[in-house]
């Protein structure tokens, strides 16, 4: 079961990952909408249609996080100290704290983006939307470190 | 009815105070309560370790959840020509100093 879990708690990092990147991109370096090279498409999209989605997969790969989460520090952190990998440890720890600030913002993130989009708050959704995009780079990074170090340490 | 503008100031609100909380929860470990994942046992407060770690996380966040949502409250009690005077950036200038103060506090981590 925690298997499951973890892979389903990637498939949402995966998603999350996507949408925050695009809007991210599309915020921070808006190409033109009808532009032809794939950059182009990737920097053009409406940035304000990811909010939601966003919202909703960080929300659900947040909650996932936490139901394994007992898991790992039963199973699984206890090999890694015996490996004596203490940045790995504190890239860990890290990501379990970048998480929670990332659920604080949610809610102005939300807001910052809600249609129609006011101008007043151009600079404050950039940050926001920076704020939660690296948070969600860090995590998954780290996740995936974590979940491979045994492999990669043998 | 509030409106829009204070919505805004509580949401604001509410990723501060819970970003700052959440921070002095985890640096004065002050949780609400501690989780032992292998008895599957909650205890109030800060508990040692028996039959297995302890885990304090989800009782940093309630400590924090509980703050901020007193905070969101008092906040969305605040009239609004006052609450129109706090700037939207401190939405994500707080948790962005958090961000860098949880990795000075775990640098030791880092620096063995």
């Amino acid at each position: 079961m925690f298997i499951v879990l973890l892979i389903v708690h990637g498939l949402f990092a995966v998603a999350l990952l996507g949408a925050i990147t695009h809007q991210a991109v599309s915020t921070w370096l808006p190409g033109q909408r009808q532009a032809g090279s794939f950059t182009g498409r990737f920097r053009g999209v409406s940035a304000a249609g990811y909010a939601k989605a966003i919202v909703v997969l960080y929300v659900c790969t947040a909650i996932l996080g936490a139901i394994i989460y007992p898991e790992f520090r039963i199973s699984i952190r206890g090999v890694l100290d015996e490996l004596d990998a203490p940045a790995v440890m504190g890239a860990f720890e890290l990501k379990e704290h970048f998480a929670v600030v990332g659920l604080a913002v949610l809610p102005a993130y939300l807001y910052f983006w809600r249609l129609p989009l006011a101008d007043e708050y151009r600079r404050t959704r950039m940050a926001l939307t920076a704020v939660l995009a690296f948070i969600t780079w860090w995590n998954f990074l780290v996740g995936h470190v974590v979940n491979n170090f045994r492999g990669y340490a043998a | 009815m509030i409106r829009p503008r204070s919505v805004a100031f509580v949401a604001i609100v509410f990723a501060v105070v819970y970003a700052i909380a959440y921070v002095i929860a985890v640096w004065k470990n002050v949780p609400v309560f501690t989780y032992h994942p292998i008895a599957g046992t909650i205890g109030l407060g800060v508990e040692k370790p028996h039959d297995g770690p302890a885990m304090y996380w989800f009782g940093w966040m309630s400590t924090a959840a509980i703050a901020a949502l007193a905070a969101c409250l008092v906040a969305s009690l605040v009239p609004e020509r006052i609450a129109r005077r706090l700037g939207s950036a401190w939405a994500w200038a707080v948790p962005v100093g958090v961000l860098l103060f949880f990795a000075y506090l775990l640098r030791g981590y880092f620096l063995r």
